[in-house]
């Protein structure tokens, strides 16, 4: 029976197991529930992960979610995956253990909160909530620092000076496309690719290691993030319309100024 | 060289890397770093941990931190450590993994983020913050009721229906046990509904006893400390409102 792959392309996690799959020949089925439609908090869904997120997998029996350990998961259990993705030798592993947790608390706390109380909320018919978004950019900042100064430390072109990638770099680049559907308020309709800078700018290495990463998982990465790319798309249009009505409404001072 | 460990006994996952050598004779030196001294902020830690955070490990030239990552290390670098911890067989090791991760996202923000913004924010020197503290409480009981209901399902005696601890056991109950902050009556409001929860955290504690135990006195020993403060504090405030209560009848 094939792997059956629980997902929503929308959500960064989804991306990094589908991304890891198609990069390494893991044949696998998607199944595609769609978070905006609240299809994974069904009692269907609730039978393949209790916790009602994603992603999740189901391969013959077995049950798992939580992307990182479906990552391991992945890497150890099918024959064909290359060594780097998740290294035999105990030290190596240590440390992509150690990134990996390091991601749940820091990186992850920042980027997701970010992102849904930017650009997200309103999509699921949520508030945006701008104090817990100013919190979390301060994680965000700090994070990415770390990255720049500390994991991405050394010439190596991934994380931990490694010359090839590891289910870590995937994970945690995934997370930061996430950024990539900016920008924050409606009420400033071109602050999104400053935004994006204003973050991301003034962090080289990380910006090369995307790139890097992006590279090493060719065509795969671009066309499993192609779904944030146009919901991006989507947005910027409904923000131009809504700053053309919002040019509008500048018409009805004057009238009011007149009366 | 011996495994050093980077620690402060006041720390939950610090706690739960000590109990895991200690109870699978791992030897190590504790290098005591004291938090409420700010010794995890001096460019000397920096050095063992850029992260500034507890705990680290320092085995020969290998440094390691984050406390999931730590367990796992020690799990499958020391000969010696029963399979059970931190099984070899992939099914069973992955739903370990599962357990470790949620903790992060779930219970992990619930105990640390209660204690930290009510009962230790005046011995820090911070303000009290009960909007934290009561998004804290959320993560807690959702958490707890999780633990109950999907993660204790069965008649296993540990997480995951097992009969024998792992690491997961030992590192969401050393979290828990920070309740012990709070004083009894607060940690029972949490704990009351979760007989499971209850049962487990006993179970845990025997298994590992009696080095759970002996590495979580100095969290009783601060939780006698909380509650004289706190006595002194209610002391003194219904002190203060009595004498104004009598002012006040008097005007």
């Amino acid at each position: 029976m094939k792997l059956k792959v629980y997902a929503d392309r929308m959500s960064q996690p989804c991306r990094a197991v589908i991304i890891f799959c198609k990069v390494n020949g893991i044949d696998y089925e998607e199944i595609k529930v769609h978070i905006s439609k609240g299809q994974h908090l069904t009692p269907e869904f609730a039978e393949i992960n209790p916790m009602k997120q994603l992603p999740a997998i189901a391969d013959g029996r077995f049950k798992l979610f939580e992307s990182h350990a479906i990552l391991i998961y992945l890497a150890c259990a099918f024959p064909g995956v290359a060594d780097h993705w998740y290294p035999a030798d105990v030290f190596k592993r240590s440390k992509i253990h150690s990134v990996l947790d390091w991601h749940h608390s820091n990186l992850r706390r920042g980027a997701a909160p970010y992102v849904f109380n930017t650009t997200i909320a309103p999509i699921l018919g949520r508030p945006l909530n701008p104090q817990v978004a100013a919190e979390a950019e301060i994680i965000l900042s700090s994070s990415l620092s770390k990255l720049e100064s500390f994991w991405l430390k050394g010439n190596g072109r991934f994380l931990l000076g490694r010359n090839q990638p590891s289910i870590a770099d995937l994970s945690l680049v995934c997370e930061l496309m996430q950024l990539e559907c900016f920008p924050l308020t409606y009420t400033t309709p071109v602050l999104d690719e400053k935004d994006r800078t204003r973050l991301l700018g003034p962090h080289k290495k990380v910006q090369q290691w995307i790139e890097n990463t992006r590279n090493a998982t060719s065509p795969h990465f671009d066309e499993v993030h192609r779904v944030i790319m146009l919901a991006k798309e989507r947005q910027q249009h409904q923000r131009l319309k809504a700053a053309k009505n919002e040019g509008g409404s500048n018409m009805k001072r004057p009238l009011v100024s007149r009366m | 060289m011996k495994l050093k460990l980077y620690a402060d006994r006041m720390s939950q996952p610090v706690r739960a890397v000590i109990i895991f050598c200690k109870k699978n004779g791992i030897d190590f030196e504790e290098i005591r770093v004291d938090i409420a001294k700010r010794q995890h902020l001096t460019t000397e830690y920096a050095e063992i941990n850029p992260m500034k955070q507890l705990p680290a490990i320092v085995d020969g030239r290998f440094k390691l931190f984050e406390s999931h990552a730590i367990l796992v290390y020690l799990a499958s670098s020391f000969p010696g450590v029963a399979d059970h911890w931190y099984p070899a067989d992939v099914f069973k090791r992955s739903k370990i993994h599962s357990v470790l991760d949620w903790h992060h996202s779930n219970l992990r923000r619930g105990p640390t983020t209660i204690v930290r913004n009510t009962v230790l924010a005046p011995v820090l020197g911070r303000p009290l913050n009960p909007e934290a503290a009561a998004e804290g409480e959320k993560f807690l009981s959702a958490s707890l009721s999780k633990i109950e209901s999907i993660w204790l399902k069965g008649n296993g005696r540990f997480l995951l229906g097992g009969n024998q601890p792992s690491i997961a056991d030992l590192s969401l109950v050393c979290d828990i046990m920070q309740l012990e902050l709070l004083g009894e009556t607060e940690r029972n409001r949490f704990l009351g509904p979760y007989k499971e929860v209850q049962q487990w955290i006993e179970n845990t504690r025997n298994a590992t006893n009696p080095h759970f135990d002996e590495v979580h006195k100095i969290l009783m020993k601060a939780r006698e400390k909380l509650q004289n403060l706190r006595l002194k504090g209610a002391n003194n405030e219904g002190g203060e409102s009595d004498m104004k209560r009598t002012l006040h009848s008097r005007i």
